[in-house]
């Protein structure tokens, strides 16, 4: 009996497969169709998922409201600048020594910051953000000040006797899909594990987690490090895309919208964040066509975003993956 | 030597006043809504705006256009606070966060919107020097001393004798009982809101003529200045949030001096990261409330 009961339900396609092979093809085929133009904006967003994601380890797994992604977000990107300038290194080597610095700086950074409570948090986070670009501007002989590192070299690859360099718009597009394909992955993997769960309660409770067992001085500690590492690969992409790394890349604006994208697209959510960074900012980058009003539109488009999408956009992403006959 | 070494600490106690004066309405703010209000520095700008737009373009006197800024930005504080502040009651840490962060881009771009981007030149004010105990000291900075003390002690009678600073200590202590007894909480939210920008407002004012300068965007590095010092002042603390402030503002003037003035804007911050790792719940706090 309870055979014929679920089988209207068993009868519905599940649309999972083909939806992600849409996706794929769509972001293959992305640069191929669209302008040149098109492809740029996608490329910021896909620079700023990395991050984002990051942030939303902290922010919408574990609830630590941080505003330091920028701060690590120019650690990285000043790494990758100074690797690439001075040492001439290929790209993946600069990519993994700006997640790995950016990560060991956020520990001592973290030790005394997770120690505060909320918004004693948030503004000491914000000071990391304040201190970095001061550190930035003013310690001449290793950052070039305010003139910043310039000339930094497009990515190239050294495979053993095989090197290229990639040098156009569409194909650093699919070198930061690349990018961003494995980092998603990893964060997917690292929220579906047990320490995704223990994150969670930590969240949720952190007083019954620890009395749970769950160690959650030294989790918070951990992801506060991994997500700087997110931001700071982030950081390397941003610096090899430009070419040009400035102080202003320490700056409070690249965290609120870190912020926004995480807040925005559903915080505790991977999909969320993948969403929220193609629609905040490819749609910020495309609005720039009106430079004077983008900013006014942005700001309204965040009280829209307080007062009507309290959640973000996960109830939508949500209700459309039930649609589809996706389960939790 | 040593009387460069005072004329920078009074120059700070001047900094520190005008901070001080914007700082106390976002603490307060702070105390009744829990939100940190990212937007405050912007009234700063507003009444600046005002003052150099009634001065400029209505031709008004300087003490007349301080009237106008003022009840300018209370319009406009009164018309956000209706719409958007008085909603936040209750709303977590991050909308507080993304919505007044969305405030200050619409009220700073729709100035630089309505007014252009550059730099424009502040006619007003009193800039004649006086000499004190043989220290020159501008007029103006000395009226910015007088306005500021006598903001302290007029807050420091309201929030203890008023209606409304009883009702605001009683929303910072607990707001569920306070809807219990009657208290209509959006509406001190609001009310301390349109107070809050309304002094910002007149700090902007005050320091116009010492600034000289007049720029859409410099809210921002107001609001930068403030976060710090109410963070250690110690959330919702009045008199803390005084202290905080002439500390910073004599800090930052030292810094300048003897430092170097490319560090003075970071002084705020890395005075604010030392003294959370020895007191977290600020200086002039006895316990964490926040």
């Amino acid at each position: 009996m309870s055979l014929t009961d679920t089988a209207p339900q068993a009868r519905r396609r599940d649309l999972r497969i083909p939806l992600a092979a849409v996706l794929i093809v769509v972001a293959l085929a992305a640069p191929l169709i669209g302008t040149r133009y098109v492809t740029h904006s996608l490329i910021i967003a896909l620079i700023f998922m990395l991050p984002a994601h990051g942030l939303n380890l902290l922010v919408g797994y574990t609830g630590l409201l941080s505003l330091a992604q920028a701060a690590f977000f120019g650690i990285g990107a000043y790494t990758a600048g100074l690797l690439a300038v001075h040492l001439n290194t290929p790209f993946y080597v600069n990519l993994i020594a700006a997640g790995l610095v950016s990560g060991a700086i956020a520990l001592p950074l973290g030790i005394p910051a997770l120690r505060l409570r909320s918004t004693s948090f948030v503004m000491c986070t914000l000071g990391f953000v304040i201190i970095g670009q001061a550190i930035s501007k003013n310690w001449i002989s290793l950052t070039r000040g305010d003139m910043g590192l310039s000339g930094i070299p497009k990515p190239y690859f050294e495979l053993g006797p095989l090197s290229f360099a990639i040098s156009g718009t569409t194909s650093f597009y699919y070198l930061a899909l690349a990018v961003c394909v494995i980092g998603t992955l990893i964060a997917w993997a690292l929220v579906r594990s047990p320490a995704g769960r223990n994150m969670v309660a930590i969240r949720e409770n952190e007083t019954l987690a620890e009395s749970l067992g769950v160690p959650t001085w030294r989790y918070k500690l951990i992801v506060f490090m991994l997500s700087a590492a997110f931001a700071g690969v982030g950081g390397c992409l941003y610096a090899h895309y430009l070419t040009v790394v400035s102080p202003l890349t320490f700056q409070m604006y690249y965290s609120t919208t870190m912020l926004i994208i995480v807040l925005g697209g559903g915080a505790g959510m991977i999909s969320g964040t993948v969403l929220g960074s193609l629609l905040f900012v490819g749609l910020t980058e495309a609005l720039r066509v009106a430079p004077e009003l983008r900013m006014i539109a942005y700001g309204f488009c965040l009280l829209v975003l307080v007062f009507w999408f309290k959640k973000g956009l996960a109830p939508l992403i949500n209700r459309f993956w039930n649609a589809i006959g996706g389960s939790k | 030597m040593f009387s460069t070494i005072i004329e920078q600490v009074i120059n700070g106690i001047v900094t520190g006043s005008v901070y001080a004066i914007v700082a106390v309405g976002m603490t307060m703010i702070f105390g009744v809504l829990r939100a940190i209000n990212f937007a405050h520095g912007e009234y700063y700008m507003l009444g600046t705006f005002g003052a150099w737009f009634a001065i400029d373009y209505l031709g008004l006197s300087y003490e007349a256009s301080i009237v106008v800024a003022v009840l300018s930005t209370t319009v406009v504080a009164y018309v956000v606070g209706q719409l958007v502040m008085r909603r936040m009651v209750g709303a977590p840490a991050e909308s507080g966060v993304l919505a007044t962060l969305g405030i200050a881009l619409i009220l700073q771009n729709t100035v630089i919107f309505v007014f252009g981007g550059g730099y424009k030149f502040f006619a007003g004010g009193y800039i004649e020097p006086v000499s004190i105990l043989g220290f020159s000291l501008a007029q103006q900075r000395i009226i910015i001393l007088v306005v500021c003390l006598l903001v302290f002690i007029g807050l420091e009678l309201m929030v203890t004798y008023s209606r409304l600073g009883m009702a605001m200590r009683a929303v910072s202590q607990n707001i569920q009982c306070c809807g219990v007894v009657g208290i209509d909480v959006p509406q001190v939210v609001l009310r301390t809101f349109v107070l809050g920008a309304a002094l910002a407002s007149l700090s902007g004012v005050l320091t116009a003529p010492v600034n000289v300068s007049v720029y859409g965007g410099m809210g921002e590095l107001i609001t930068f200045k403030t976060l710090p010092i109410i963070i250690m002042g110690g959330l919702g603390n009045v008199r803390g949030t005084f202290y905080a402030a002439m500390i910073l503002g004599i800090a930052e003037s030292l810094v300048a001096t003897y430092i170097g003035l490319q560090f003075r804007d970071t002084v705020g911050f890395a005075t604010l990261i030392l003294m959370l790792m020895w007191r977290p719940h600020g200086l002039f706090s006895t316990q964490a409330r926040f």
